[in-house]
């Protein structure tokens, strides 16, 4: 659903708050006004009632008072009897409330007037008839209105009654008649002196008057019946009790009850379907009781009217007050919705976008104020984040020229030495940033495989730069050294002077003897290489020493051991088994190790087989997480297979170069068997002099005698010429190039004899073995 | 191996006549420390009978040549056989010395 806009919230809010005060305050006032209505209603009716009341009292007292004033004239004229026609007739003159008049006698009283003598005067509309009434068909003394005194011995009122003289006249309405004893001096009855009103003119006079609008008075008999009543044709016909004959209601009946037993008071019921009040009180000594019947309608029907108009205006007015509210909100928010829309169009990227200045000092104000602060925050850090962005750029476009340097540092070339049936390398190093400190070298000098793999302390641009250091003097060194020990030594001597940085690298060495498979190796507190063979695998033995930078003048020790046919030599950084994954678990040395003898039992020994390998084992493990650590791994395999010696001469001779002819000889033999031509032999033999007079020259202490072995070994392909003494310690691959370019007066004397050699032979290698200088010349045999 | 040495007004001939191998060269240096006396001179090594050199031969020829670079003579090798011209191309003797066919 839509969110309705805060300033119709607002005025919902205002306006439900504003309507709960006016319907608790109006609740309250509608409350006390319908008490205060009630009771008025109360009074104004009983008032009324009391009028009413005294109204009737006023006209039967009237009527009593008219009767009694014609008593004593009657009484006292009796002998007069004519007279009774003029008294009859004086009372209603008197009194024009009165619809008819009867002064009535005992049958025979008047002995000269017979049985009946009742003088009977009669108003009808103000003209006035008097005749005696009393007749075979009126037997006047037979009724009640004659009777009821007579048989109660004192005035009273008849019930309504249709009176009816077929011989004369009588009142065409329904009558009441207020009758009293006429008495002698002996208090013996002789006649009734009868005043009749007119119930209908009695009911409309009464009803004339009413408190309200459609209130009417009643008024009942002793038995109920209605001497009083707006609708004349429930007059005498009908009594209170009669609409409960129909349907029973116990209102109804107990206020007939009341207003019967003579009781005052009011009850609220509901009249002819109408909800009404009833107020009732009795009429004297009558037995009659006048009632005043006001409909609710009448009496709150102003009060009605109030409460519609009130709740009418009420709404009208909250209506408007939330139209207003809405409106007066709304107008003063829409600088809100106008920063509201700037600061998406800033949002969206536009931040010159201009916004409006609100002049106001109030809440909107500081919001507006703040937000153009922002904005000029915001554009000012762009353009500030703009700069950082095109240096950090920068930097990363010379990282990755950095990283192409020292990549391109790296061996690349993969497999490296096509030609050659004894090695096969592979390398790979894969930084964690875009340059890395690990290090990998490898290359042939004079049939010995020199390898090295290293790790800087730390990552990044300071561990490239001893990267670099390193491996630059890893190949200065190598180059005319062959001893890993040595090589390393030299590398620490050089890195731990100055090194103010305090940084470090472990570094392997190791230097492989082709033809022989011996490896010479140094570790500087590297990781252990893992060799894998045919016979199995495992971890090389190696002294941990000292990382290299750390101390200089360390003794490293020197180590060797004599590697397999087939044998893979699998070098790794600490990249390998510290490769974390998400959790931060370690790859580890024991899954390397399991991987390594999984690869052994499944006969995997080619170099870029095991590296392969071994990536996708920790890219699988490491999963999504970031390479945590520079990765470097190198596996070298030798893979060298002596092949059958088609032909092998040894020739010893003693240190003395007298003995030169004799090897010349030799040599000459050789060359001949081996079908190498005259230039090619002469310069075989030029290189085997070179290296024999060396010996001759040098192994031995001048004066002592020492043998020089030469071995001359053939496969059909190339020649070995074996070159073995056991004098002092001497590798003359070690020593420098000579420089052939050099002047006259520049060139030394010396150093040309392991030039030639290098020269002339096709491979050159010396190994110090078991106490003696092993040096190989091979010559291919060109066919 | 054999060394003829023969000197007409300032310029000295030394024929070099068969292997110089090692014990050669050791057997000849005399005659070489001889020709270091005319290096003020031109000296003429002529090769067309010398079989074979080895380093240390080669060393004559240079002491001698650094000889005469410092007594402002000069060095000719003449006739050199295709397998010690090509040593002497391995050697860079070629651009040493003054080599006459």
């Amino acid at each position: 659903m839509k969110q309705k806009s805060l300033s119709t919230r607002l005025s919902i809010w205002i306006v439900l708050f504003a309507g709960l005060i006016f319907i608790a305050a109006l609740g309250v006032f509608f409350n006390e006004s319908r008490k205060a209505v009630r009771l008025e209603a109360i009074q104004h009716a009983t008032q009324s009632l009391d009028n009413t009341v005294q109204r009737v009292t006023n006209i039967l007292t009237q009527v009593k008072v008219a009767t009694d004033n014609t008593d004593w004239l009657i009484k006292r004229h009796l002998d007069a009897p004519d007279s009774m026609f003029v008294y009859s007739r004086r009372i209603l003159e008197n009194n024009p409330i009165l619809n008819g008049c009867s002064v009535a006698f005992e049958p025979f009283f008047f002995k000269d007037r017979g049985l009946y003598f009742s003088a009977y005067s009669l108003n009808t509309n103000g003209l006035i008839q008097t005749i005696q009434e009393g007749n075979d068909y009126y037997q006047y003394f037979s009724m009640d209105w004659y009777q009821l005194p007579k048989l109660l011995d004192h005035p009273c009122w008849t019930e309504p009654f249709s009176d009816f003289n077929p011989q004369g006249i009588s009142s065409p309405d329904m009558i009441i008649s207020y009758c009293k004893p006429l008495k002698d001096e002996n208090d013996v009855f002789f006649g009734t002196i009868s005043v009749d009103l007119s119930l209908e003119w009695l009911s409309k006079t009464i009803s004339a008057v009413k408190p309200y609008p459609n209130s009417y008075s009643i008024m009942i008999g002793q038995g109920g019946t209605f001497f009083v009543h707006p609708d004349t044709t429930k007059l005498f016909y009908q009594s209170i009790f009669t609409p409960t004959l129909i349907k029973a209601d116990t209102a109804i009946t107990g206020l007939g009850h009341a207003m019967q037993a003579g009781q005052e008071g009011m009850r609220q019921l509901t009249v002819d379907g109408e909800d009404c009040y009833v107020f009732y009180k009795p009429l004297d000594d009558t037995g009659w009781s006048v009632g005043i019947v006001c409909p609710a309608m009448d009496i709150f029907g102003g009060y009605y009217r109030l409460i519609n108009a009130i709740i009418g205006i009420v709404i009208i007015g909250l209506l408007l007050m939330l139209m207003i509210f809405s409106g007066i909100i709304s107008n003063h928010l829409e600088p809100l919705v106008e920063l509201s829309y700037q600061a998406e169009t800033i949002a969206s990227g536009r931040f010159d976008e201009e916004i409006t200045e609100y002049r106001h000092n109030d809440e909107i104000g500081k919001l507006n104020e703040s937000f153009r602060y922002m904005q000029q925050s915001i554009v000012r850090q762009i353009e500030e984040l703009k700069q950082v962005n095109e240096q950090k750029g920068r930097i990363q476009g010379e990282l990755k020229i950095a990283r192409d340097i020292q990549m391109a540092m790296l061996p690349k070339i993969f497999p490296p030495y096509p030609d050659r049936d004894d090695i096969d390398v592979f390398g790979q190093l894969t930084p964690a940033k875009e340059v890395g400190g690990d290090l990998f070298d490898f290359f042939i000098r004079d049939e010995k495989l020199f390898f090295c793999i290293g790790d800087v302390s730390g990552k990044g641009v300071p561990a490239s730069l001893y990267m670099v250091v390193t491996k630059a003097l890893f190949r200065t060194i190598s180059a005319h050294e062959s001893s890993p020990e040595k090589i390393i030594s030299r590398i620490n001597d050089a890195m731990s002077e100055d090194n103010d940085s305090n940084m470090f690298v472990t570094l392997f060495v190791g230097v492989l003897d082709l033809p022989t498979g011996r490896m010479h190796y140094c570790n500087a507190g590297h990781d252990a290489p893992i060799l894998i063979g045919n016979t199995g695998a495992g971890l090389l033995p190696v002294d941990s020493n000292l990382p290299v930078g750390v101390m200089a003048n360390w003794k490293f020790t020197l180590q060797e051991t004599l590697i397999d046919p087939d044998t893979t030599i699998f070098l790794y950084t600490d990249g390998l088994p510290e490769a974390e994954n998400i959790n931060h678990d370690q790859f580890e040395m024991n899954r390397t190790i399991d991987l390594a003898h999984n690869l052994q039992q499944n006969r995997v020994f080619s170099p870029t087989a095991i590296i392969e390998r071994m990536t996708s084992a920790v890219h699988e493990f490491v999963g999504e997480a970031d390479q945590s650590d520079d990765l470097t791994m190198l596996a070298i395999q030798y893979t060298k297979h002596h092949e059958e010696i088609k032909y092998q001469r040894t020739l010893t001779l003693t240190n003395d170069l007298k003995r030169v002819p004799r090897l010349n000889t030799f040599i000459d033999e050789v060359c001949e068997a081996n079908g190498f031509d005259m230039s090619s032999t002469m310069q075989i033999n030029l290189a085997i002099e070179e290296a024999v007079v060396n010996v001759m020259n040098y192994a031995y202490p001048a004066g002592t005698v020492g043998n020089v072995t030469i071995e001359v070994k053939s496969n059909g392909s190339e020649v070995s010429f074996i070159i073995i003494d056991s004098g002092t310690p001497f590798d003359p691959t070690a020593k420098p190039e000579v420089d052939i370019t050099l002047s006259a007066e520049d060139r030394s004397i010396g150093g040309l004899g392991i030039h030639l050699i290098r020269q002339i032979m096709d491979h050159i290698n010396y190994e110090r073995v078991n106490g003696r200088n092993v040096l190989t010349l091979i010559k291919k045999i060109s066919k | 191996m054999e060394v003829k040495i023969n000197t007409q007004d300032s310029v000295t001939t030394a024929q070099l006549i068969g292997r110089l191998d090692t014990p050669a060269s050791q057997e000849i240096s005399g005659d070489f420390d001889n020709l270091t006396q005319f290096a003020a001179g031109t000296v003429i090594l002529d090769c067309s009978q010398l079989q074979y050199i080895s380093s240390s031969g080669l060393r004559l020829f240079l002491s001698l040549r650094k000889a005469a670079a410092s007594k402002g003579g000069k060095v000719i090798v003449k006739a050199i056989n295709n397998e010690i011209r090509s040593v002497f191309m391995m050697t860079g003797f070629l651009n040493l010395f003054e080599i006459q066919d």
